[in-house]
């Protein structure tokens, strides 16, 4: 029961700020940092300046030669004009606002499950943890055959229905949707299970016990004393999953193609689909630096919150 | 209030034994330290008494209430941890409110509670702090009233003093027995020093692999060791044990060790010495009770310890070594040379050479 | 052999004074005690010894020679940490010949040192040994012969057995001192245990905040101090505090109180209690066995009173105070001490 808790209460010395030390840190590091900032920097600026033209590979000239064909923003006026884009938007932050959260009670569910033993628990972790290792493709075609009309999830529904289930889902645009965010619920589900597990197993042994001692049920030990501790770690699993869902594409190309017509089309099956069948690099270009935008302003927020969280 | 009895407790944790048929009643309003090593059981038994872990044998009783399958929560124990477990991420009035507020209480009390709580503590114009980063004194006081606002019959601390820097630890002691003697509960200390035990204990239970040896105030222990390693583990240095050797001459019995002198017993040793089956026999005397005046023993002296109030003088004999406490206004014996003392006759107890059991006088 | 020195040395961290215009010198051979409360800059003045910090201000000398521009390496001081960091791969003399390996000497004098520092820490039983198979004492002297292979100037410990048990601290620090004689080399050594400060030095420095308050042999800084700061550091219990007035109406023997005192000092052990009518009344008992320790109320202020053996007394009970001569200490306004007449 001892030396349990990693609070140590007697303040330390402080350390010395070395600050000869830190200065040659900083040019030690400068050719890496140089080469990280190069290979982010350079694909974006890249984005930027084909994004303000009017370029195509058809069109015959090299890219860094797209200048001669200038629009501004035109791009960007059309993108906001662009309904099928906004509809793909729409799609798109709609599965996150249903996938993500029910990822996360699910996987917070089986954190919960897992932090203490039970027979059986390591096969069934090694089980839990499958469907991340899946192939995203062999999880699309998986689901494509699970959910055929003759296909196993309807015989399962059959069960409870007194006439057999035949819903064609990937046919109908109502249902496509539901059954590519059962995949992805499916497929990283283990991964906010994993994440949340390892932050719920860091809350100190010791608190929970003083809590029960001092008469908390389960239920005020949870949310008292365990979510508040994991508060970083549930800001990190959420923001690694909003920002990963947003780009949701291969297991979903897979079931349905973006499919039935563009029922099932999210944003990263817009960009394909525009790049691949209509070749207008420069407005995909500006797509792709509008959502790059968006996302990070997420990023950012989530590591505020992260850093914030860590003067606990 | 209540009164804990421990009938015949043990705890095994596979094929090892951390508490072996342990028999203790402590009273209802007695500070009772459970003194010994680290591994000797003590925390063991104290998570037992709480609930936290459950014995592999015997009763726990408090008040006469079986209360072994009685869950941590219901209880009604309040536990202090070594390094306090506060909620670090609640203000201080929170962690106040926290025991309160999961029983159930009603705001208005709740507040009042507090308030009066944090008056006695002293911790009044901490109530809004975040308990992050607060300072080790403020930190045990939280931890005492966080349990104590419950007002529980019974309060257990795990060495709660073993973080704290030797300076603070006299203070800290002092706060502590002074809020138990206000709040007046039973209360059972885990520690590993003999000081703090003495110093706070109305009993003391000393214990040394998984065994409890023996219970008593802390004067009781102190004078009158139940075996040797009790005499060597209380008092700073522990009680000097020599290998000794009975000799009968005419009128006299005394008892030598070799090379270095021989000490005559008095009547009651005398009796006691007659349950040993041969010659050889335990002699224990406290470094504090030498004679300086006297004559009979007579060693080497090695290091001296000049420490304040007090000298250590380190004495050695051969195999057999020892130490002395004189007082600082004492003239120090020259270092390197030999120096002569003896121990008064009712200072001296004697311990089976085998088992180490204080030898007794028989009551005939 | 040589001595280290500091002068006027200054350190700071950030905004704030670590170190603040220390001066003093190791005298040769000596167990030399760094001693204060946290933070009150101990560790700093280690790193700046070692050379891992530079001072903002002031000297550092070894043996006559400006520190400033030397590297830790060629200092050539031994720092055994409080973890003791010995690999744990090799086995006892490995550990020990390590530091001179790595400077590459040649073998016949890593032999000869070898033994030399081996022999005078009484190790030639555990040599083979690794350090998993050894006792904490045992790993300790691995630690501490690496240390003195080198032949450094000093070997520093920051701290080294706050960390054990009481009574493994006890032992410990006798077996420190004991090598310490042994090997004669100047040890360094950084505690806030003042009783362990006490028992181990030669010398000790008190520190307050960064400052030196005063540097003597132990008996010397606790029959003597110069503050009531150093007064308070060193005893357990510590020295009884109290306005002249209240000193006066407290105890019934007649007081040599020099002119211009503010504060006076009576240690526990200087302070003789009777049972009898009197000003004082017993608040707390302690009975630790060889001595009593009592708590008592008299003028308003708590006395602590440490009593040889086990006299007995009792809780609400009287008391008369008085003090022994020689055991009153007074200080000014200014906390310093004022002669006793």
């Amino acid at each position: 029961m001892t030396n349990v808790s990693t609070m140590t209460p007697v303040a330390d010395q402080p350390e010395a700020p070395a600050k000869s030390g830190a200065r040659l840190g900083l040019w030690l590091t400068l050719p890496a940092q140089l080469l990280v900032l190069f290979i982010a920097l350079f694909p974006i600026l890249m984005q930027v300046y084909i994004s303000l033209t009017d370029w195509s590979p058809l069109d015959g000239i090299p890219w860094w030669r797209a200048h001669e064909l200038w629009i501004g923003l035109l791009n960007y006026s059309d993108l906001i004009a662009d309904s099928r884009f906004w509809g793909a938007m729409w799609r798109t932050l709609f599965v996150m606002a249903v996938c993500v959260p029910v990822q996360f009670l699910l996987g917070l569910g089986l954190a919960v499950l897992f932090v203490d033993d039970f027979r059986g628990k390591r096969v069934l972790y090694s089980t839990l943890l499958v469907p991340m290792m899946v192939v995203p493709a062999v999880a699309g075609y998986m689901f494509f055959m699970l959910f055929q009309s003759g296909g196993p999830v309807n015989d399962l529904l059959s069960i409870f229905t007194s006439d057999p289930v035949r819903i064609a889902w990937l046919s109908d645009p109502d249902l496509a949707l539901i059954a590519v965010m059962v995949a992805d619920i499916w497929q990283w589900t283990p991964l906010m299970f994993l994440i949340l597990l390892a932050g719920m197993i860091s809350v100190p042994q010791d608190q929970q016990m003083a809590a029960i001692l001092l008469g908390a049920s389960w239920w005020r030990r949870f949310f008292t004393i365990v979510l508040p501790r994991m508060k970083s770690i549930i800001i990190i699993a959420l923001a690694i999953r909003v920002i990963e869902i947003f780009k949701i594409f291969d297991t979903l190309f897979i079931m349905t193609g973006g499919g039935p017509g563009v029922a099932t089309e999210t944003i990263s099956v817009y960009i394909y689909k525009v790049t691949q069948q209509e070749l207008i690099w420069s407005y995909v270009a500006a797509i792709a630096l509008a959502i790059l935008i968006v996302l990070s302003v997420v990023s950012v927020f989530a590591i505020k919150r992260m850093q914030r969280g860590q003067e606990t | 209030m209540s009164e804990i009895v421990l009938e015949s407790l043990g705890k095994t944790f596979g094929d090892f034994t951390a508490l072996a048929d342990m028999n203790l009643t402590i009273a209802n309003g007695e500070f009772m330290a459970l003194l010994g090593p680290s591994g000797c059981g003590k925390s063991t038994t104290m998570n037992m008494i709480a609930g936290m872990l459950r014995p592999s044998c015997g009763a726990i009783r408090f008040n006469g209430q079986d209360v072994v399958d009685v869950p941590m929560a219901k209880r009604g124990v309040g536990f202090v941890f070594q390094n306090y477990a506060i909620f670090t991420h609640m203000s201080v009035r929170e962690n106040l409110a926290y025991g309160l507020r999961a029983q159930g209480v009603p705001t208005a009390d709740i507040k009042k509670r507090i308030q009066a709580f944090a008056e006695l503590l002293q911790l009044e114009s901490m109530l809004n702090r975040r308990a992050a980063g607060l300072s080790v004194n403020i930190l045990q006081r939280l931890a005492i009233g966080r349990s104590a606002i419950l007002e529980p019959a019974i309060f257990l601390l795990d060495e709660p003093l073993s973080n704290v820097d030797a300076a603070f630890r006299a203070v800290m002691r002092s706060e502590l027995k002074s809020l138990q003697g206000q709040f007046g509960q039973t209360m059972v200390y885990v520690t590993h020093d003999q000081l703090e035990a003495m110093t706070m204990a109305d009993r003391i239970a000393v214990m040394d692999h998984g065994k409890l040896l023996q219970v008593g105030t802390p004067l009781e222990i102190y004078n009158n060791p139940a075996d040797t390693f009790v005499a060597k583990f209380i008092g700073a240095p522990g009680m000097n044990i020599l290998q000794g050797r009975l000799s009968q001459s005419a009128d006299v019995a005394s008892v030598g060790v070799p090379g270095v002198g021989s000490i005559p017993l008095s009547p009651a040793l005398q009796s006691a010495v007659r349950q040993l089956t041969g010659p050889e026999v335990q002699v224990g005397f406290r470094p504090e009770q030498v004679n300086v005046a006297g004559a009979g023993l007579t060693m080497h002296v090695g290091l001296v310890e000049r420490i304040g109030a007090r000298t250590i003088v380190h004495l050695e004999r051969g195999e057999t070594t020892a130490k002395a406490v004189l007082p600082a206004d004492v003239a120090l014996p020259k270092a390197q040379s030999d120096w002569t003392f003896a121990v008064p006759q009712e200072d001296i107890r004697l311990f089976d050479p085998k088992s180490g059991q204080a030898l007794k006088a028989r009551t005939h | 052999m040589t001595s280290i020195r500091f002068e006027n040395v200054s350190k700071y961290y950030g905004d704030a004074l670590a170190v603040d215009q220390v001066s003093f010198e190791v005298p040769d051979n000596a167990f030399f005690c760094f001693f204060g409360p946290p933070l009150s800059g101990k560790s700093t003045i280690l790193k700046l010894i070692l050379g891992l910090e530079t001072p903002d201000s002031g000297e550092i000398f070894f043996d006559g020679r400006p520190m400033r521009d030397v590297s830790p390496p060629d200092r050539n001081v031994a720092m055994v940490f409080q973890n003791l960091a010995l690999f744990p791969h090799m086995t006892a003399l490995e550990n020990v010949r390590f530091p001179l390996v790595e400077r590459k000497i040649d073998e016949a004098t890593i032999r000869a040192r070898v033994a030399e520092v081996t022999e005078k820490l009484h190790m030639a039983h555990i040599l083979h040994k690794p350090p998993a198979q050894l006792s904490g004492g045992e790993r300790q002297r691995v630690a501490i012969a690496r240390a003195l292979v080198r032949d450094p100037v000093a070997y520093l410990m920051d701290d080294p057995i706050s960390a054990l048990d009481a009574r493994l601290r006890e032992e410990t620090r006798v077996e420190l001192r004991r090598m310490q004689q042994d090997m004669a080399k100047t040890l360094i050594y950084v505690t806030h245990d003042q009783e362990e400060a006490m028992s181990v030095s030669d010398q000790m420095l008190i520190l307050d905040k960064g400052r030196v308050r005063q540097i003597g042999a132990p008996h010397d800084l606790y029959d003597t101090p110069n503050s009531a700061y150093v007064a308070s550091m060193l005893g357990a219990p510590a020295m009884n505090m109290a306005g002249t007035s209240d000193a006066v109406s407290a105890l019934s023997n007649a007081l040599d109180i020099d002119q211009g005192t503010m504060t006076v000092g009576i240690r526990p052990e200087h302070l003789k209690v009777v049972r009898k009518d009197g000003p004082g009344r017993v608040t707390a008992i302690e009975p630790l066995g060889a001595t009593t320790v009592l708590s008592i109320e008299a003028a308003g202020v708590t006395w602590k009173a440490s009593l040889r053996g086990q006299p007995k007394h009792e809780i609400g009970a009287p008391v008369e105070l008085s003090v022994d001569a020689g055991g009153l200490h007074c200080f000014d306004a200014q906390g310093d001490a004022l002669s006793a007449a």
